[in-house]
């Protein structure tokens, strides 16, 4: 299988590696795994005032195209507000990268990793909005 | 005719591993093409073709956790195939803790640490199939097994990591 130029510079160069910190309340938190290959992924924006995102970290533990996959979807979605990023389609990241035919599913992995980071981060924004009224639970991750 | 079947197997979760390997190896040796040689193109065709279908049976049934998910399809139990991410945020949470653990790792000790308990959670998640398949509990199982799909790559990255430890100390 031979790989694309862009794809092997993803991959041996990967872009905006690293962790935000989930509590954050302008970070959106994306967390999804592909269950064939046993692949997981982490892709977290951080959503300036301005509402634009001013910054994406991911972290990959999977193939050298989801690696790429995710490391490109972090510096494309940077500068864009959720709504433009949300519009980000697998097919787009497959395309640039030049993704073989049984590495698409990566593309489709990172664009779930995107949608995943955007919805964490309008519950957020969406929980802040509202008073808690007394009685109210706050959702607490389980352990 | 399924996996089972094929081997003249009782179609269960547990199998004597001696069993099915003679059950294989007497119908492999049934199917050997060095018998065919003078038969008919027909007949040739059908030997290799059952051959090939028995190799198939032997190697899904062979390994513990493939006839697991075998034995779950035949119930109807499926999994998500590629390209859809699961939905279980504990699992990928828990897969994500590990990966991260391994890839800080950095000594063969620590290294065989993770893959033990690795060994240890993926041992206790077979054994707790059994209870879920006579429950017949698909939500459960499809979890399980979904579950024992990460353990299972992680003891694979381990093997990984611990070789490239020994590797760099020689």
């Amino acid at each position: 299988m031979t790989y694309s130029p862009k794809l092997i510079d993803h991959y041996e160069n990967p872009r905006n590696i690293g962790s935000l910190d989930k509590n954050d309340e302008g970070v959106g938190t994306g967390l999804v795994g592909a269950p064939a290959c046993g692949d997981v992924m982490k892709l977290q924006i951080k959503v300036g005032a301005d509402g634009l995102i001013e910054d994406a970290k991911f972290k990959t533990f999977g193939c050298g195209s989801a690696i790429a996959s995710s490391s490109l979807v972090t510096e494309w979605v940077k500068g864009k507000t959720i709504d433009e990023a949300e519009t980000i389609k697998n097919t787009d990241i497959a395309k640039h990268l030049a993704l073989p035919p049984v590495k698409i599913h990566c593309s489709v992995l990172a664009e779930d990793a995107i949608k995943a980071a955007i919805a964490d981060y309008r519950a957020k924004s969406a929980k802040k909005d509202e008073p808690v009224s007394e009685g109210e639970q706050v959702a607490v991750p389980a352990k | 005719m399924d996996h089972f079947a094929r081997l003249g197997m009782p179609a269960m979760l547990d199998l004597e591993p001696a069993d099915l390997d003679k059950a294989y190896f007497s119908r492999q040796r049934q199917w050997h093409p060095d018998r065919f040689v003078s038969k008919p193109p027909e007949e040739k065709a059908k030997a290799s073709a059952e051959a090939a279908a028995l190799n198939d049976a032997y190697r899904t049934l062979k390994d513990p956790l493939d006839r697991a998910v075998y034995f779950a399809s035949l119930k109807g139990v499926e999994l998500p195939g590629d390209g859809k991410t699961i939905d279980d945020p504990e699992l990928l949470m828990e897969a994500m803790e590990v990966r991260e653990a391994l890839h800080e790792a950095d000594t063969v000790e620590a290294v065989d640490a993770l893959a033990e308990k690795a060994r240890r959670d993926m041992k206790a998640a077979l054994s707790g199939l059994a209870s879920l398949f006579l429950r017949d509990d698909k939500p459960a199982l499809r979890k399980a097994l979904l579950r024992l799909r990460y353990l299972d790559k992680f003891a694979e990255e381990a093997r990984a990591r611990r070789m490239n430890l020994e590797r760099a100390k020689a």
